[in-house]
């Protein structure tokens, strides 16, 4: 239920009035944003859990300024970014530096937008175990513990669905199917 | 906080939301803004009173012109910046092209008055004067876009703030108009830039500060 499309619908019908779906996007989107607060946080006092739900009361409040002609995912990330870099500064130290220049330059940031969507074509080749599998851990951050946990599956099924996704993946890159 | 009793509480609070809601609420910041503007202007300044006359002529029109062709690109950059993913459209050229006209039109001036005339037609009556009214006027506007911004998600702070004074500063030089009874070229390309250009300054400058959330 992480997809662009699925989180984009539950935006949409949560935009409308359903609280339903409101909820269940604020829930689907918890761990990804945790995840991608972990990754950014380093050392230093910032919690990404602590950030993770500022970033959902933002989405909350600020969700009248979301473009429905737009991807959801973009939208999210361009405010939990915003979120990062204001604790941050409220720390009074800057980012780490490579998300930094991610920010400022507006050419990165559409061609990284772009290469999402490469990855996303990319991996619609892929059954969805190993698609999600590989979306998880290897673009979201999730530990393969983090994963089977959220998924169902056990570890060393998530290993194996990474394992042969990725094989997957290259052989497609190689043109042999 | 337990997440999961946020998200409840949270989805307590769903409404339906308006899906102009940004174009909306930059609509009535402008209207309120402008409104307020022209009645500073009117008890402050008063109307050109040859006003009727000088808008038969073309002068008045190139003014109005000039403050709507930095304006517009302006304000469409304004409403895409208030979305924490929008990029402004490339504005830069759209930019240059009333410069570029009324620098022109400037030119022509110039060549067509003897020079001994250039340094009173540069600065007209009121040089020391407009720039600091087209930014006092540009004031109501800005703090309306101040307002509105206060619930749209802007992440480009500087930039917001900064193309927020070019958009209040281009409507206050517009509203300005209706008073200012200069009229050449030069005198608009100087004066009323700069003063377009010292809201731009002030919102650059405190962007930072007031458009956070």
């Amino acid at each position: 239920m992480t997809s662009e499309d699925d989180l984009k619908m539950l935006m949409i019908d949560g935009l409308r009035g359903d609280r339903r779906a409101h909820e269940d996007l604020l829930r689907a989107i918890a761990p990804i944003l945790t995840a991608y607060f972990r990754r950014r946080c380093g050392s230093g006092g910032l919690e990404p859990e602590d950030l993770m739900q500022e970033t959902l009361i933002a989405i909350h409040e600020k969700r009248a300024t979301f473009d429905a002609s737009r991807p959801f995912t973009v939208w999210m990330f361009a405010i939990a970014r915003y979120k990062l870099i204001d604790a941050y500064r409220k720390l009074k130290r800057s980012p780490p530096t490579e998300e930094l220049s991610d920010i400022l330059a507006v050419e990165g940031f559409e061609s990284a937008v772009s290469a999402r969507m490469d990855v996303d074509r990319l991996l619609g080749f892929l059954p969805s175990k190993q698609s999600e599998a590989l979306r998880k851990t290897k673009i979201t951050g999730l530990s393969v513990a983090e994963h089977a946990k959220t998924s169902g599956l056990s570890e060393s099924d998530v290993k194996i669905s990474v394992h042969r996704g990725l094989k997957g993946l290259a052989a497609r890159l190689r043109g042999e199917n | 906080m337990d997440t999961n009793d946020l998200i409840l509480r949270l989805g307590a609070d769903v409404k339906p939301a308006d899906s102009r809601f940004v174009t909306r609420r930059l609509f009535i910041a402008l209207s309120v803004g402008s409104g307020l503007a022209l009645i500073l202007l009117l008890l402050w300044q008063g109307l050109n009173p040859d006003l009727a006359n000088a808008m038969k002529h073309r002068f008045f029109w190139m003014k109005a012109g000039y403050c709507l062709a930095l304006g517009a690109p302006a304000l469409l950059s304004v409403s895409r910046l208030a979305r924490p993913d929008g990029q402004p459209p490339r504005i830069a050229l759209s930019f240059a092209v009333p410069i570029l006209l009324v620098g022109l039109i400037a030119a022509v001036e110039l060549v067509l008055t003897p020079s001994s005339q250039w340094l009173a037609m540069w600065l007209g009556h009121s040089w020391s004067v407009c720039p600091w009214r087209v930014l006092a006027l540009s004031g109501p506007i800005f703090l309306g876009l101040l307002w509105a911004f206060r619930a749209f998600a802007p992440t480009q702070l500087r930039l917001a703030g900064a193309l927020a004074g070019v958009s209040a500063g281009a409507l206050g030089a517009m509203v300005y108009g209706l008073h200012c009874p200069e009229s050449s070229a030069l005198f608009l390309l100087t004066w009323y830039s700069l003063g377009i250009g010292l809201a731009a300054a002030v919102g650059a400058l405190l962007g930072p500060r007031l458009l956070r959330w």
